[in-house]
């Protein structure tokens, strides 16, 4: 990821800040920097959403697609990730630089959003066995400025939030072959219900305390994170080290609960300011790219 | 300002995509009305006083139809009275859709000018364009665009009028529409309505086209046929095998039978016989039909018994079904038609047969292609249509009808003239025949034209070689010449010289494509349809004697055995230095004192010509006969005045030896040079079961006739002659003739069998005459290529354009083929008309169940003879099919005595 240099003056310094709850730009420990949404912003997706937090910009865009079942679970569909380290983002994923951390993202992605937990995948089931809907969630970074994983997973939800898929019904004949038929109203489509997707918090320990939405600079001064993914209730589905440094287990207990407050709080103002998007209808004014 | 258009799509493999298109919207499309001035229409097509008398608007107005107006009463539309008609966009995006021909004929509307079609593209226009809504159908969106595009003119024109008088009228035969439109305070009629408030025009009530809801009241309630499925059951039975696809030919002879072609490769059944009524539930000629196969129980043989449906009556007698002589060897799968899955209904030329009611305004319309039902019509002004060719178009079959309904689309005049007749069979068999546009002619070469010093550089000079023409008399589109004389070496050397068409019609141009559609020039008697302009095909391409011509040259060093020693191609320019006839030639041949250089050039070409002649007659190639006929034609009247068998001259053969040389030698530096893209022609051996008939034939006269390859069929022809009877041989050699496959064009990278059966060629193509086939113009490219005398371009070298190319103009031949045919019967019932009965000679061809098919030879007239009549009792008649053979007990009449019904 993106190197910053920090020189050790500095990093004392922004370790003596969070230990007194003031970081660099002024945030508290949990605070998030300034989050813009906007979602229905690539035309020719199901599904898509951009997000931009602090300097770290985000697209996210869904396909649905028609495909076969998992052969183990016969009635779900299931969701395909890919992360696209653009070489806009940062110099270093010029040329396959970014594949290695894309082939990480997009394994983490995986693992939190494909389960029957986080997004109903049986809604995703047109014929058992046979057809289901496979939604690619394709993810592209724009622009890093730390706390990726944050960024994408809020996109996912709001991207998921506003996914449409075509309504599909199967019409049999009596030899029992099945057909599947297309219906002719674009306005006919399928919601998912998102209420369960979670989203994922990442604590970055500084020094004695951790901070959420950590920048460049405190990543830096950081040895370990933990990435805790939490739905609307403050259910921990998933938990995740990274980085080198080791964490004992009461500050794993402490970074787990702060996650879970932290992620508890940034579903409802998510979910209102989705709501009230969709609400505006046609008469939105569509900011796109160039915001 | 950007809208876009999103819309999901079932891909061919079963995934969904969801497509997104950008539209742009304008406030820059105007009104296209002459009162507007804030349009600023340079141009405006829609006149200020737009007049058409009605009673029901007695101001000026617009016409908008909509999609289904448009569709079903186009022939009204098209109509010299109908003027000032705004034709929306969504309504011909729609119509396109649907209808191609339909499409074609509206374009061609708002292209002439005195009609004052305007195309209003609505759905770009900034005011006018609507997003469909939730809930709502395409349909009804679409409905709900032309309302808005009416209410947007009607307040655009009062505005521009000062609420003037100028209005828009919306014609729509849709009840929900009609009325929302009036809630939306517009001027709306049905079609009907409209044009029955026109004065002074009764004519256009009879094209209105008949919809459902009156057809219903025409027939009986009685259901004579089995209802069709739906579409969606007819391709899931096909997708599952319980249904086969095919294209619907009806038989020419009997109506009561036809034939299924599956088009599908890997069926094992590729043709299915309909019988009866019934089970052809509805299907016409050229139709795409689902089929249902009976059980092998109920197949039957082909019934050989000439039906024609001239029933009187309107409704009429159930129809006996024939029965059928079981005989297990002959039987062919048979089914019934489930549904129709496209029909290829086109306007029918034919004649109306006035019901025997004088009063009625139903009558029914017979085409002039026997395979076509007869049609119903409506008509108020029968006693004017009788006796004239006329032209219906099928709007529907109901189920409970016996024929199908129709109406009127115009009058080409009276039947017997020369005009008509011609008009007719050129319609009938598809040959485009209007005068070529503007667009091909301005790609004509500027006149006065002359040899450029480019042209001299290029190509080789062969203007002091003696170089001649040897054509049919009165022939003005000269392709080739030909020169022969001796070398040095003392070879000879000999050069066929082909009109360089290609030089003149370059790729890709509107000329070039116009040509390529045409495919070929069509003969008619007395008439020629030219495939290019006459300027070319007469003048510039044309390689007449004493004048400059552009040629592409086939040059050959033989010895005077015939074999070739060098072959070279190159583009040349040549100076004919005599156009002769085949007469001409061959007196100038026979007569020993000519000695000039023409003249020994053509013996030196005769002598080679004779060899090469039995060369190949000796590897197989087959000498076939077909009756074929020449008038003489009155040059005042332009009748026939008299007739005879054509007949052929030594030379005739002498230049046709030196033109198969051409070709078979183009062929082979083609395909050699581009083995994926040459454009080839074959003639694939017939199936054995095709000389059934030949060999009964012969078996008559205790002759045997083998069949196992070309040389053995062309030898046994040979031999098979009967004494005192010399025509005989003629006879077989006309059935050998209908026993052949047809010759068709063909893309060698498409197919692996390049054999040309007749001409006993392992390869051939067409390059000896540009000016009236296409596809020697596509061979002079490619050779031109290969001798690097002209560039290339992509659709030349792609196998599959080229294939789609060959399929043209293989139906193009085929069908100037039978416009020929057609055009001789026509002379020669001209001919007779005035002749009153004349005893010729005549031959059987063929027996039938019923009825006899007699050839005249003199006349080369082919007519089927019926053995029961009106009046008379059928003589009783046994049947064979083996022999095929009728023995009647009672001698017969002079079949002669009558006229004979020909086969138009």
């Amino acid at each position: 990821m993106a190197a910053v240099q920090v020189s050790e003056a500095e990093k004392v310094y922004i370790i003596h800040g969070v230990r007194d709850d003031l970081r660099l730009d002024g945030r508290g420990c949990e605070d998030y920097r300034h989050m813009e949404i906007e979602t229905d912003v690539v035309s020719n997706t199901d599904g898509s959403a951009k997000i931009r937090l602090g300097h770290t910009d985000v697209l996210v865009g869904v396909k649905a697609e028609i495909g076969k079942p998992k052969a183990m679970v016969p009635d779900e569909g299931y969701l395909e990730f890919f992360v696209d380290c653009s070489a806009n983002a940062t110099p270093e994923f010029e040329g396959r630089g970014g594949e290695e951390l894309g082939v990480e993202l997009s394994n983490t992605l995986c693992k939190v959003f494909n389960n029957r937990h986080s997004v109903d995948l049986r809604s995703l089931c047109i014929c058992p066995g046979e057809n289901c809907w496979v939604l690619y969630v394709d993810v592209l970074l724009l622009q890093c400025d730390g706390n990726l994983f944050d960024a994408i997973s809020i996109a996912i939800k709001a991207a998921l939030f506003n996914t449409r898929i075509p309504k599909v019904h199967i019409s049999e004949d009596e030899e029992g072959v099945k057909e599947i038929e297309l219906s002719d109203d674009p306005y006919d489509c399928m919601r998912l219900n998102v209420e369960n997707v979670p989203c994922i918090v990442t604590l970055c320990k500084i020094g004695h305390r951790h901070v959420v939405d950590a920048t460049l600079q405190e990543k830096a001064c950081s040895v370990a994170s933990l990435l805790i993914s939490v739905t609307h209730r403050g259910t921990v589905t998933c938990v995740r080290k990274m980085g080198g440094g080791s964490l004992d287990p009461e500050s794993i207990f402490e970074m787990t609960e702060a996650g879970k407050r932290v992620g508890k709080a940034l579903h409802v103002p998510l979910m209102e300011l989705l709501q009230k998007e969709e609400s505006l209808g046609k008469k939105r004014q569509k900011v796109g790219f160039l915001g | 300002m950007l809208k876009s258009k999103t819309f999901v799509k079932k891909t061919r493999s079963g995934g969904v995509l969801k497509i997104v298109r950008e539209h742009y919207l304008r406030d820059d499309i105007w009104c296209g009305s002459e009162v507007c001035k804030e349009c600023k229409d340079e141009a405006p097509v829609l006149q200020e006083h737009a007049c058409i008398e009605s009673d029901l608007c007695s101001y000026p107005h617009y016409l908008i139809p909509d999609t289904n107006v448009l569709l079903h009463q186009i022939d009204i539309l098209v109509d010299p009275l109908i003027r000032n008609v705004i034709i929306l966009q969504t309504v011909l995006q729609e119509v396109r859709h649907r209808s191609a021909p339909v499409y074609k004929r509206i374009k061609d509307a708002i292209h002439e000018k005195e009609k004052h079609f305007y195309t209003f593209t609505n759905e770009h226009h900034r005011e006018t364009f609507i997003e469909r809504e939730q809930g709502e159908s395409a349909n009804d969106r679409n409905d709900r665009a032309i309302r808005v595009a009416a209410k947007w003119y009607t307040d655009h024109l009062a505005k521009k009028t000062n609420g003037g008088s100028l209005k828009v009228v919306l014609l729509t035969d849709d009840r929900a529409n009609k009325e929302k439109a009036e809630q939306d305070g517009l001027i709306v009629y049905r079609c009907e309505e409209y044009i029955k408030s026109l004065i002074g025009n009764p004519e256009l009530m009879d094209r209105l086209a008949l919809q459902p809801d009156d057809q219903n009241e025409i027939t009986g309630s009685k259901l004579l046929f089995p209802e069709h499925l739906p579409l969606s059951r007819i391709q899931s039975g096909i997708k599952n095998g319980m249904f086969l696809q095919g294209t619907f030919h009806a038989n020419r002879d009997n109506y009561l039978e036809g034939k299924v072609f599956i088009n599908r490769e890997g069926e094992e059944i590729n043709e299915v016989l309909l019988q009866g009524l019934q089970n052809l539930n509805r299907a016409v000629h050229q139709d795409v039909v689902a089929v249902e196969l009976f059980p092998k129980e109920r197949w039957v043989a082909p019934s050989s018994v000439v039906l024609q449906d001239d029933s009187p009556n309107d409704e009429d007698a159930d129809e006996d079904e024939t029965e059928n002589n079981v005989n297990s060897s002959v039987l062919k799968p048979t089914g019934r038609v489930v549904g129709v899955i496209k029909r290829n209904w086109r306007p029918f030329c034919g004649m109306l047969s006035q019901s025997m009611i004088k009063e009625a305004t139903r009558h029914l319309f017979t085409p002039a292609d026997r395979r076509i039902p007869r049609i119903r019509i409506e008509t108020r002004q029968a006693a004017n249509l009788v006796g004239q060719r006329i032209m219906v178009a099928i709007d529907g079959w109901p189920k409970n009808s016996r024929y199908p309904n129709g109406h009127f689309v115009k009058n080409l005049g009276s039947a017997g003239d020369k005009e008509t007749e011609t008009e007719v069979l050129l319609l009938e068999h598809d040959v485009p025949h209007q005068p070529f546009s503007q667009a091909v002619l301005s790609f004509l070469p500027q006149m006065p034209w002359s040899i450029t010093e480019e042209d001299l550089k290029v190509r080789a000079d062969l203007r002091h070689l003696c170089v001649c023409s040897v054509d049919p008399p009165g022939c003005t589109d000269i392709d080739d010449t030909l020169h022969c004389r001796e070398l040095e070496n003392g070879n000879l050397e000999v050069g066929v010289h082909i009109a360089d068409v290609s030089h003149f019609i370059r790729p890709g141009n509107a000329l070039d494509q116009e040509a390529a559609s045409r495919g070929t020039t069509v003969y008619l008697c007395g008439k020629r349809i030219d495939m290019v302009p006459e300027l070319l095909s007469s003048n510039l391409c044309s390689l007449r004697s004493n004048v400059e011509r552009l040629a592409f040259s086939c040059i050959w060093e033989m010895n005077h055995n015939a074999e070739i020693i060098k072959a070279h191609f190159t583009k040349s320019i040549i100076n004919s230095k005599a156009s002769l006839t085949y007469a001409e030639a061959q007196m100038r041949i026979d007569d020993s004192n000519m000695n000039d250089d023409i003249t020994k050039s053509l013996r030196g070409l005769n002598r080679l010509a004779k060899i090469l002649k039995s060369r190949r007659i000796a590897k197989g190639a087959l000498t076939l006969s077909s009756p074929e006929v020449r008038f003489h034609i009155d040059s005042e009247t332009h009748d026939p005045i008299d007739m005879q068998s054509k007949e052929l001259k030594e030379t005739n053969s002498m230049v046709e030896e030196f033109m198969l040389l051409a070709n078979i030698s183009v062929a082979q530096k083609i395909y050699d040079e581009f083995s994926e893209c040459a454009l080839l022609r074959k003639h694939p051996s017939p199936p054995p079961s095709n000389y059934d008939i030949l060999i009964k034939a012969a078996k008559s006269r205790d002759l045997n006739i083998l069949t196992d390859s070309a040389k053995a069929l062309a030898d046994s022809l040979n031999n098979a002659t009967v004494e005192n009877f010399p025509y005989f041989n003629t006879l077989l050699r006309i059935l050998a003739t209908r026993c052949m496959m047809q010759a068709v064009y063909f893309c060698s990278g498409m197919d692996s069998d390049f054999h040309h059966y007749g001409l006993a060629s392992p390869i051939y193509t067409h390059f000896t005459s540009p000016i009236r086939r296409y596809a020697d113009i596509i061979v002079h490219r490619l050779l031109a290529v290969a001798i690097n005398a002209d560039s290339t371009y992509p659709d030349l070298m792609d196998k599959h354009k080229q294939t789609a190319l060959c399929n043209n103009l293989n139906y193009r031949h085929k069908m100037a083929q039978y416009a020929q045919r057609a055009s001789v019967a026509f002379h020669t019932q001209l001919f007779f008309k005035n002749k009153g009965i004349i005893n010729e000679e005549g031959f059987i061809l063929f027996v039938r169940k019923n009825a006899i098919i007699i050839l005249i030879p003199k006349f080369g007239l082919e007519g089927a003879v019926f053995f029961d009549h009106k009046d008379r009792p059928s003589p009783r008649l046994s049947f064979d099919s083996e022999i095929p053979g009728v023995s009647v007990p009672v001698p017969e009449s002079e079949p002669e005595a009558k006229k004979p019904k020909l086969d138009c």
